[in-house]
Parts: structure tokens; sequence; C-alpha cells
């Protein structure tokens, strides 16, 4: 359990070169302890930057990245530790895969960390499960997996470090609506389980909108709206302003609403519209 | 009808694994006519993304017939200059911006096809601004590709494509890795070649809403066609979409699910606005019924 938050951060790519960009412009915000976080906003936002300043593997121009209240670049030599307790799943991490079997590639980062050979296999398995992997999977060659099958191993890699908490850019790109929702289960229920925070970048309104308690929304390297769930999609209005999708079940509320139809505020899945529908139809 | 433009009959393909063959697609037939817009559905594995590569060479078919813009791909007698006229009549945009860009400047990129067509230097001039401006790119002709956001990227690869002049142009996933709005950039793009130009446009997606917009879908499961047909048709049926690993659009489901539950709603919306009027209808009509 670890408590996450970025004080005052600004990140600025190409500094006194013709190319500068900042790409977070004093960004302060708290993830909450145990929650899965959603991290939203269009290419050029700053959430990629951000992600990468977690784990430490791009440092802040200026500002802090706090874990537990400590700064983590205190000690810069001592960065490796805080790897281990922010797992980080960057996009397509499925092109990563490099041992002979998956079971070697899931088993990669706790051998790195030291583990008992029983720990180890201990954690191999829990991850296995985490993301639907089948095990007859793990003694085969990454070679012989589907894309999709990639991704879950790549994401049961890190999950064995039991990271206190996890970060995961895109986990669910370019996968059919099934895996989709088997990996973005998985990674929910790893949080919930584990006690760890989760952190999910995704373009998906749909999918945040199913698996995260808070909302964090970027644009122009800013934090733009921030909260849990509920609050954040109370602003649908305010999310189209900033060229994001609401849900296509939110534009389907707001147009019944311009038409007069009297709709609680914040509706933003199947199961919202169908209840509130349902009473008006009795 | 219009002239069939690609047409597959007992199409058969199959990949090596361990000196066995494992088929892929198991006998797929369908004719597209020149013009339409066709949305291709199904799960990672069903065999979609193979079949969009038979229809431009990259895979050669195991059985069966496929002739495509006149020339049959199943002919024994299939010559390489064969399929490389093939290419230029149907492109193909894949999934990741990053790997499909060639040249170090944006116009330099999209004259790379026609120039080793041996296109005469005035007349690629002419396609590239063309292209450029068909695709909205041509402030950035002298830009550096690496520079642009991944649906600018995307709209220069499809400039590329138009430099050659096809008469088909198949879109394998090439949304998959943009933001929303990269996401509009390419479909409204692509949607422009369709209605202005004629071109036949095949897109393969995971998003049910983008399906939607096609004047025909097909669902592809386990190598075979499972359903073929106008969006509202296809998506009349959620059981059998999610039992093949996709979904519908949310208003879809929305309607079914009241729908099941006994209230009376007539018709199949698909879009937020159709389905906003069904609702209105059906309401206004308790009220005064």
């Amino acid at each position: 359990m670890a408590e996450l938050a970025l004080e005052n951060i600004t990140y600025v790519y190409g500094e006194r070169t013709p190319f500068e960009i900042k790409a977070l412009d004093d960004v302060s915000l708290t993830v909450r302890e145990g929650s899965v976080t959603g991290i939203i906003g269009h290419t050029g936002s700053g959430k990629s930057t951000l992600v990468q300043l977690l784990n430490g593997l791009e440092r802040p121009t200026s500002g802090r990245v706090l874990l537990d209240g400590k700064d983590i670049w205190e000690k810069p030599k001592e960065i490796k530790k805080i790897r281990f307790r922010v797992g980080l799943v960057m996009q397509y991490p499925e092109y990563q895969l490099f041992e002979e079997t998956i079971r070697a590639d899931i088993a990669f980062g706790p051998k790195n960390m030291g583990l008992s050979e029983e720990e180890i296999n201990h954690r191999v398995k829990e991850a296995t499960e985490f993301v639907g992997l089948d095990p007859i999977l793990l003694d085969k060659s990454p070679f012989d997996l589907s894309g999709g099958q990639k991704r879950r191993a790549a994401i049961a890699g890190v999950m064995a470090m039991r990271p206190e908490i996890l970060v995961l850019d895109e986990p669910a790109a370019g996968l059919d609506p099934r895996g989709r929702d088997i990996i973005l289960k998985g990674i929910r229920d790893y949080g919930k389980k584990t006690g760890s925070t989760v952190i999910i970048v995704s373009h998906s309104m749909e999918d945040m909108a199913t698996y995260c308690d808070d909302i964090i929304v970027m644009s122009h390297g800013k934090v733009y709206l921030s909260g849990t769930r509920d609050e954040v999609f109370a602003h649908a209005g305010k999310l189209t302003e900033v060229g994001l999708d609401v849900p296509q079940i939110t534009r389907l509320a707001l147009l019944l609403e311009e038409r007069g139809i009297p709709l609680p505020h914040g509706i933003y899945t199947v199961d919202a519209a169908l209840d509130a529908l349902r009473s008006l139809f009795r | 009808m219009a002239e069939i433009l690609i047409h597959a009959k007992e199409l058969w393909c199959s990949y090596e694994e361990d000196d066995r063959r494992v088929p892929v697609l198991r006998g797929i037939s369908l004719d597209i006519a020149r013009g339409e817009y066709v949305a291709i559905l199904g799960h990672n594995g069903s065999g979609k993304s193979t079949f969009a590569k038979l229809l431009n060479g990259i895979l050669e078919p195991e059985a069966g017939e496929l002739v495509v813009a006149g020339t049959n791909l199943a002919s024994p007698d299939l010559t390489d200059d064969d399929i490389y006229a093939l290419r230029r009549e149907v492109g193909m945009v894949f999934q990741n911006p990053d790997n499909q860009l060639v040249a170090t400047i944006v116009e330099e990129d999209v004259a790379f096809g026609p120039e080793n067509l041996g296109v005469p230097s005035a007349e690629i001039r002419r396609r590239v601004d063309d292209a450029l401006a068909t695709v909205g790119m041509s402030d950035y002709a002298g830009h550096e590709p690496h520079r642009l956001s991944g649906g600018q990227k995307q709209r220069v690869a499809i400039a590329g494509l138009i430099a050659m002049m096809p008469s088909c142009m198949i879109f394998d996933e090439s949304t998959a890795m943009l933001d929303p709005a990269g996401r509009r950039e390419v479909i409204e793009t692509f949607e422009k070649l369709n209605r202005e130009q004629g071109i036949t446009v095949l897109t393969i997606t995971h998003y049910m809403n983008e399906a939607a917009r096609a004047d025909r879908v097909i669902v592809i499961d386990d190598g075979k066609i499972l359903a073929d047909g106008t969006p509202h048709e296809i998506f009349a049926d959620p059981g059998r979409l999610i039992a093949a690993g996709l979904d519908v659009p949310q208003c879809t489901s929305l309607i079914h699910a009241l729908r099941a539950e006994g209230v009376a709603l007539e018709g199949e919306p698909i879009t937020p606005e159709e389905c906003a009027d069904l609702l209105c209808r059906a309401l206004e009509g308790k009220k005064h019924g």
C-alpha cells in the first residue's frame, strides 16, 4: 500500500532548443490509495509523459513525485528500487517479451528481486490467474502465442513483481471487445485483491466508465478535471469541449435531456440508463 | 448491380505451425461491388486480417476463387508483375502509424509510390498536391513525418496511396492506435474518398461504433462468414455478436434490454440520435395511450 502524489510537476522536452515543448505544466494531484484511477486525454495532452514520471523513468524538470510522502528522486542512485514498487506496463508490451518461455518471462521480474524459487512460482501462478492466461501456455515460446495472449503475459510479468502501484499505458489498445474486457477486469481484480493502486491510461471513455473508481482528465499539460467517476462524468459537456468522447450512452442521455425527458445526471453505463428509463416506462 | 470489384468463392487459407497446416479461412464466399463502404468485424484471430492480406497479394489463397479488380489471385499463372499491378488498384493502410512512412519529408513520402511507378515528375507534383489536399495535410507538405500526430501520420499514409490512384482502399485496424480525435480524422478522410471519388473502402475494426457507419457489415468468425448485412441488420442480433467475442453499440444494448423487460419498442437504432427518436416516440405514445 502506498500513496502517490505529484507536487507542482513541470516537464519540458528539448529545453533551450527551437523544439522546446512544455509537456506538463505545474501539475499537482493525488492518487487515492487502493483506487483504480483512469487517466484520459488526447494525444499530446501530457498523459504518457506523466506515467513515465511515476516510476522514475523520466525525471521532472521541476516539482516532486511523492511516494508515501517521500520524493522518489531523493537518492537518485536508488531509483531502481522505486521500479519494484511502481510497476509500469508500456503500450504494446507484447513486443518486449524476450525469454524462451512465457513462464521465464513472467518470472524475470520476481527473479531480479531476489525472491525464493517457491515464491517466484507462486507469483507466476497468481499473475497468470489475474490476466486469465491458460497455464498450458506457460511452457510455450512467445512466438506460439496470439497477440492478445502475449499482451496478457507481458502484463502478468509486471504483476508478478506485485508492485504497490501498477501503471498501465493503453493496456487494451487493439484488442477485440472480449479480450479488452478480460484484461481490464483482470487488472481491476489485481488492484482490489492485493490492495494495490492501479493507474490506467486509456482513450476509451466507455472503458473508464466501466472499470475505474476515479478519473483524471489531462489537457494541454494540465489537469483539466479530476474526481470520482460520477463527478467527472457529470461534466460531460466539458469533456466534449476538449475533444474527448463521452460514452455513446451519455450522448443519448444528453439528447433525451435536450428533448425535455427528465433523467438523472451522470449516466455513463447501459445499466444506469436502463434504470432511469425503466421508471419512465412504468 | 454495380461492377464486382472483389469476388471470393469457397476461399481457404492456412498457415503452417510445427509442420501442421492450421486453416485460418475456411470457405469464404462474398462479392463486393465497386464503390461500396464495408466494415469487417471479427475477434482477434478470426481471420479478418488474413482475408484483407489476400486481397492485395500479401498472402496466397490455398483453395477457392479470388478475383480482385480483374486479377485472378488463385491462378497458377499469376506473376509478380500481376501482383504489383494489383497493389496500385488496392492500397492498404495498417495499424501502426509509425512504421508506414519511409521518407523524411511528408511530400516526399507521398511521392514515393508514383516515383516507383515511373510517373513523369510534373504529374507526380500534381498527384502529390491533390492527395495532400484531399486528406487535409497540404500545410504539412514540408514537415518531418515523425513530428506529426498519429492521426496526421495515418492521413499522410492515406495520401501516399491516393497518389497511386487506387480503386479500393483497405484499412486494417488503422484507427486502433489513435486517440478519439485522430480516429475521427481518419474515418472522415476515408468516408470522403468513398463518397466523392467512389473509392471502395474496406475497414477492419474492433470499434462497433465505427462499423455502424458503414453501408455494409461483414462478420467473420472462426474463418467463416457469420453474418453479412446492413449495420441495422447485423446489430439487431446482439447475442450472435457477443458469442463471436464482439459487442454491439451501447444504444443497441439499451434498446434490447428495455425490450427484454417488456417495453414495446420497434426498430433497431444504432446511433444515439436514432435511439433518442425511438425513445421519445415511445414515451410520447405512452402519454397519449
